[in-house]
């Protein structure tokens, strides 16, 4: 089996060759048209045996179909002295010379073009974005490869990407931000993927120190890393966060995601290979994997004209029950409470009963009257938020710290969440089916796109005075580990759902090309 | 009768996508991955420069089609089915 195609095709490729070889692969392999598949449908049987199975070939030379099976084209090609038939199911060329299929450079361009062509026709799913090719490494790549030879294996349970980090004084709430960050999949494979270009000429730019943080944790070290250089870093761009007192993780995630897609300004660029520079339309890799829809929709009472908004989000912040606004506890018995397997014990809460809460439509009373663009006077209205658009990675706040007028206090109502999460329920285009009346909700298989995978958790312990932060992060595919600082500890994945919660990470399961 | 099924399901291209349901089912479940660990063991056998395309097909079909999960097979069955019951007015046997 060479690479370089055999001398054998020379006999064939003369005179209008690829167009001849063209219309075989647009008739006999991959017919596109309802015209060719009827064609395909009526002619393509062995002319020996009649049969349409056991890997049918065509002769390259002559209009004849044999089986390749049972050696009905062999025949053929002997008694002819054909020696080129084509795999009818997969389009591979057989040279009965060297007695194997070869890969003729020109041939197989011509199969590559005939098949997609096909595939467009069809509209079948898989030709929507590019085929998969594999990797053939350039002239460049080959020489650095040969002068690193040194090759890192990853395993299912090597733990490259876990490394502790050094407590600064009381910067446990950036640490553990920083575990889920170098912990996301899809940020993780960009910055090893050395896709960030700079712009920035100072040396502030904090997509830089990710990525180097990426290069930390990912190196093998084991010894736990000291972040100052990152630390220095956000209290540069974020002086609101500066100083050594504890700050909350949680405006620590929205301060650095907002830092970071500010920062990524050079790596971002539109259809027309234009640099964007509109700050609502970036196309960052922040911004493609935090970034979310939220639609409002607003419903005048009197003449129940909606008037919708969507607004973009980082994260979803979620009332607790036991907080000084109002919740509405959801009995365990009502419908979807077992939707995400969540453990019910009665009374206790789940993350879903916090969603569905989030999305309930909710009366603005008497003293909040909007004006309604259809009656042109201010009316009572119901309001609604539900999801149109889920990032990648949905990032869920428990809103434990109240910091009312009155009092300030932590809420510590322990919070079920489970491991996988189902968000059709909250979208937009659930609710409208509802409204539709399409109230049985068929549950589709095969749609995946609202299907979501914890990976991160970040907890908080102790008072609002004096608390301390730790995350739960998932490697591989069920393995969990603690993250306290510098010290990482195998978890098991009942620590996890039994501890508290404040900040949970989850990631799509199933990826789409746009 | 198996001729008939197939020309129908040919014609209105219900093959293809047939086709493509079962190649992404197989690539999901891990068939696809195992089958290439497999193929590279026989390559490894019989040596990369002798070894054909004949050869991996007969090594490796047995194995493959133990390995299809029920499941596969059971969705693809159902969607044929399916698709003949819509279609069989028009079947001519």
């Amino acid at each position: 089996m060479s690479p370089a195609g055999c001398s054998h095709v020379n006999g064939y490729k003369v005179d209008n060759w690829k167009q001849n070889l063209r219309v075989i692969y647009q008739c006999f392999v991959w017919s596109g048209t309802a015209e060719t598949r009827r064609r395909k449908a009526k002619s393509c049987i062995c002319h020996i045996c009649g049969a349409h199975l056991n890997r049918l070939h065509s002769c390259l030379y002559c209009v004849f179909f044999g089986c390749f099976t049972k050696k009905h084209i062999h025949e053929h090609a002997k008694n002819k002295r054909h020696n080129l038939a084509i795999d009818l199911l997969y389009g591979g060329i057989y040279c009965f010379v060297c007695q194997d299929y070869i890969y003729d450079k020109d041939m197989e361009q011509i199969a590559k073009e005939e098949q997609r062509k096909a595939w467009k026709l069809q509209g079948i799913a898989s030709c929507i974005g590019e085929k998969y090719t594999t990797w053939e490494p350039t002239k460049r790549e080959l020489e650095l490869l040969r002068h690193n030879p040194k090759r890192r294996k990853i395993t299912t349970n090597c733990t490259i990407g876990l490394r502790g980090l050094i407590n600064l004084g009381n910067t446990c709430f950036m640490n553990c931000i920083v575990q889920a960050l170098t912990h996301t999949p899809l940020l993780r494979d960009f910055f090893l993927s050395d896709r960030h270009k700079c712009e920035m000429q100072s040396n502030s730019c904090l997509v830089c120190e990710m990525s180097q943080l990426f290069q930390e944790f990912y190196s093998g070290h084991r010894s736990p890393h000291i972040p100052f250089r990152l630390l220095h870093l956000v209290w540069t761009h974020a002086r609101h966060l500066a100083g050594y007192e504890q700050q909350d993780a949680h405006e620590f995630l929205i301060a650095a995601l907002d830092v970071l897609h500010r920062h990524c300004k050079g790596d971002t660029i539109n259809d027309n290979g234009k640099k964007a520079n509109n700050p609502n339309h970036c196309n960052c890799i922040i911004d493609q994997i935090f970034t979310g829809g939220l639609q409002s929709d607003v419903t005048c009472q009197v003449c129940h004209g909606v008037s919708t908004t969507i607004d973009p989000f980082w994260d979803i912040s979620l009332d607790l029950p036991g907080s000084s606004t109002p919740f509405w506890p959801l009995s365990p018995g009502g419908d979807g409470s077992t939707v995400n397997g969540e453990s019910h014990l009665s009374g206790s809460t789940t993350l879903t009963d916090c969603l569905r809460r989030f999305t309930r439509p909710e009366h603005l009373g008497s003293s909040a009257k909007i004006k309604c663009g259809s009656c042109h006077s201010y009316q009572e209205s119901t309001k609604q938020l539900t999801m149109k658009k889920l990032p990648i990675v949905a990032c869920f706040h428990l809103k434990r710290f109240e910091h009312s007028a009155k009092l300030r206090r932590k809420i510590t109502t322990y919070v079920s969440f489970p491991l996988e999460l189902d968000m059709t329920p909250f979208m937009a285009s659930s609710k409208e089916s509802r409204m539709n009346g399409q109230y049985q909700q068929s549950v589709d298989v095969l749609n995946n796109d609202n299907k979501y995978s914890l990976f991160a958790v970040v907890n908080h312990q102790g008072t609002l005075e004096s608390g301390h932060y730790t995350s739960f992060i998932r490697q591989h595919k069920d393995q969990w580990f603690k993250c306290d600082d510098a010290i990482i500890t195998k978890a098991s994945i009942k620590d996890v759902l039994d501890s508290e919660g404040y900040l949970l990470f989850y990631h799509k399961q199933f990826l789409e090309y746009e | 009768m198996k001729a008939a099924v197939n020309q129908k399901l040919t014609e209105m291209g219900e093959r293809d996508r047939l086709k493509e349901l079962l190649r992404a089912k197989l690539t999901e479940c891990g068939w696809k991955d195992q089958m290439k660990a497999h193929c590279k063991e026989v390559i490894k056998q019989k040596g990369l420069e002798h070894v054909t395309v004949e050869d991996l097909v007969v090594e490796i079909t047995p194995k493959g089609r133990a390995l299809v999960p029920d499941s596969v097979k059971k969705e693809l069955l159902h969607r044929i089915r399916a698709f003949l019951a819509q279609h069989t007015n028009n079947l001519e046997y």
